[in-house]
């Protein structure tokens, strides 16, 4: 198995222990990523919601690339999942907006042909590497772990162009916790959205909403995991803004994945973790 | 006042029709302010005045100001709740983005959104990996960031505009 691995701005400049683990995973899984040479910012939410003609672009311009490559694209981030699918499925339906983003594409040699999928990692392993053989591989396997999955939004939403799970019952991150040996702990809001993209209108309503959860999951779970750098990067910093921090390791689902697979604290990237994860470390078999 | 109360102008026709008009929007008329939208949105939970169900009726009274001033439009985390749970199918989030997009003709983009859009031609990313950021990724053991090619980026936003209109050109 192999794939075009868009890693995406926010991961690539502030989350290594997500990309390493990401990539430190795959190798374990006999999945080969394949770094995308000129790749770019892939136009999500800001972008997205301003100009639908420069996203779409900026998404085709990185999507034409892995097509030059033959393979399909794998991402870390919900949210150029959502924008590179939402680009491939337009474009490839609609002939005259393929046209028309090709032309604005044109002085850049790239054209959209429609020939890859999209796929965030984690559906890539439940769809593609398959669940039993996450479980497999996980050979230093948790004990008596609590986790609480944040999915995010736009893994999921909108379900009519993502066509994944259904957001109001996502399986996928429960069912990659419970590979581990951890347990899954369902709590209420689970399926909320982090907030994130106000972070940068009105933080306070960020932090705010940032800390329900945190508290929430804290009653019910040692840690909460993550597939998205928003959502992750909100769930962290959130809980240093208070002057009662209540320290719930947040880690990303692939540190998760990788411990259990005998992967180092180092190998996962544990020590990027602003708050301290190595607790986990205790709950794992010997 | 009784919402039926609320009339429109010319002017706030046309505004209407130009939200409409924007990609996703056009179902805006089938609203028929059940509110579910606003119950559910996890901004309208912390934020009084975000109320997802009052833009929409705003916008179909055509209450452009009301709507373009201060940093109201901005404040959605386009989470794709209401997206999901309008029984009209009307989607608030799409409602929203034209609105961003008509605030952004009348000059009035919030400086983080400007500040972030200007970014992607500069950098090609939403904030620069340059050699510094690329030793740091060195560091934790992983390659180097992709080379984004920034001269492609920059033909792309030429063609569209979006940099002119930003007022980042
Ligand atoms: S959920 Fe839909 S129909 Fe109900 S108020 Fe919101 S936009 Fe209008
Ligand atoms: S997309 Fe925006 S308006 Fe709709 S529920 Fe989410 S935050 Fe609220």
């Amino acid at each position: 198995m192999k794939y075009a691995f868009f890693v995406g701005c926010t991961v690539l400049s502030r989350l290594p222990g997500y990309e390493k683990s990401a990539r430190k995973v795959a190798e374990k899984l006999g999945v080969e990523l394949v770094d995308m040479p000129g790749s770019s910012c892939c136009g999500t939410t800001y972008m997205e919601t301003l100009d639908r003609k420069t996203a779409l672009a900026l998404a085709a311009r990185n999507i034409a690339i892995a097509e030059e490559m033959g393979l399909d694209i794998v991402t870390v981030c919900n949210g150029c999942t959502e924008n590179l699918t939402k680009t491939n499925k337009a474009l490839k339906e609609d002939p005259a907006l393929r046209a028309e983003v090709n032309e604005i594409l044109r002085e850049t040699g790239k054209q959209f042909k429609g020939t890859v999928e999209v796929k965030h990692y984690v559906r890539m392993l439940k769809e593609d590497v398959g669940l039993d053989k996450v479980k497999a591989a996980s050979v230093k396997p948790f004990k008596e772990l609590k986790v609480g999955a944040h999915y995010g939004c736009h893994l999921l939403k909108p379900s009519d162009e993502m066509l994944f799970e259904d957001p109001n019952d996502p399986k996928v991150l429960d069912d990659l916790i419970r590979a581990t040996g951890a347990e899954s702990v369902d709590y209420p809001g689970k399926t909320e959205c982090c907030a994130g993209p106000v972070m940068g209108i009105r933080e306070k309503v960020t932090w705010n909403v940032g800390m329900d959860k945190v508290q929430t999951v804290k009653k019910y779970a040692d840690a909460m995991a993550t597939c998205c750098p928003f959502c992750y990067i909100t769930y962290e910093r959130c809980q240093f803004m208070t002057e009662t921090n209540p320290n719930l390791p947040v880690v990303h689902i692939p540190q998760l994945l990788g411990l259990a697979m005998g992967l180092t604290a180092d190998e996962v990237g544990l020590s990027t973790n602003k708050v301290d994860a190595s607790a986990l470390l205790a709950k794992q078999e010997a | 006042m009784a919402q039926s109360e609320i009339r429109i102008t010319n002017e706030g026709k046309e505004f209407r029709n130009e939200v409409m008009a924007t990609h996703g929007a056009d179902k805006l008329m089938h609203c028929y302010q059940c509110g579910t939208c606003t119950s559910d949105c996890p901004v309208a939970k912390r934020v009084p005045e975000f109320r997802p169900r009052n833009i929409a009726r705003l916008a179909i009274y055509g209450q452009k100001d009301r709507l373009l001033d201060g940093d109201l439009v901005w404040l959605c985390a386009g989470c794709y709740t209401c997206y999901e749970r309008c029984p009209q199918k009307v989607h608030v989030s799409e409602i929203v983005s034209a609105l961003r997009q008509l605030a952004l003709r009348e000059g009035k983009i919030h400086p983080t959104i400007k500040s972030i859009v200007t970014t992607i031609p500069k950098h090609g990313y939403i904030s620069e990996i340059g050699e510094f950021e690329n030793e740091m990724r060195a560091d934790d053991g992983l390659p180097p960031a992709p080379t984004p090619a920034t001269e492609e980026i920059k033909a792309i936003v030429k063609k569209t505009g979006i940099l002119g209109r930003v007022g980042g050109a």
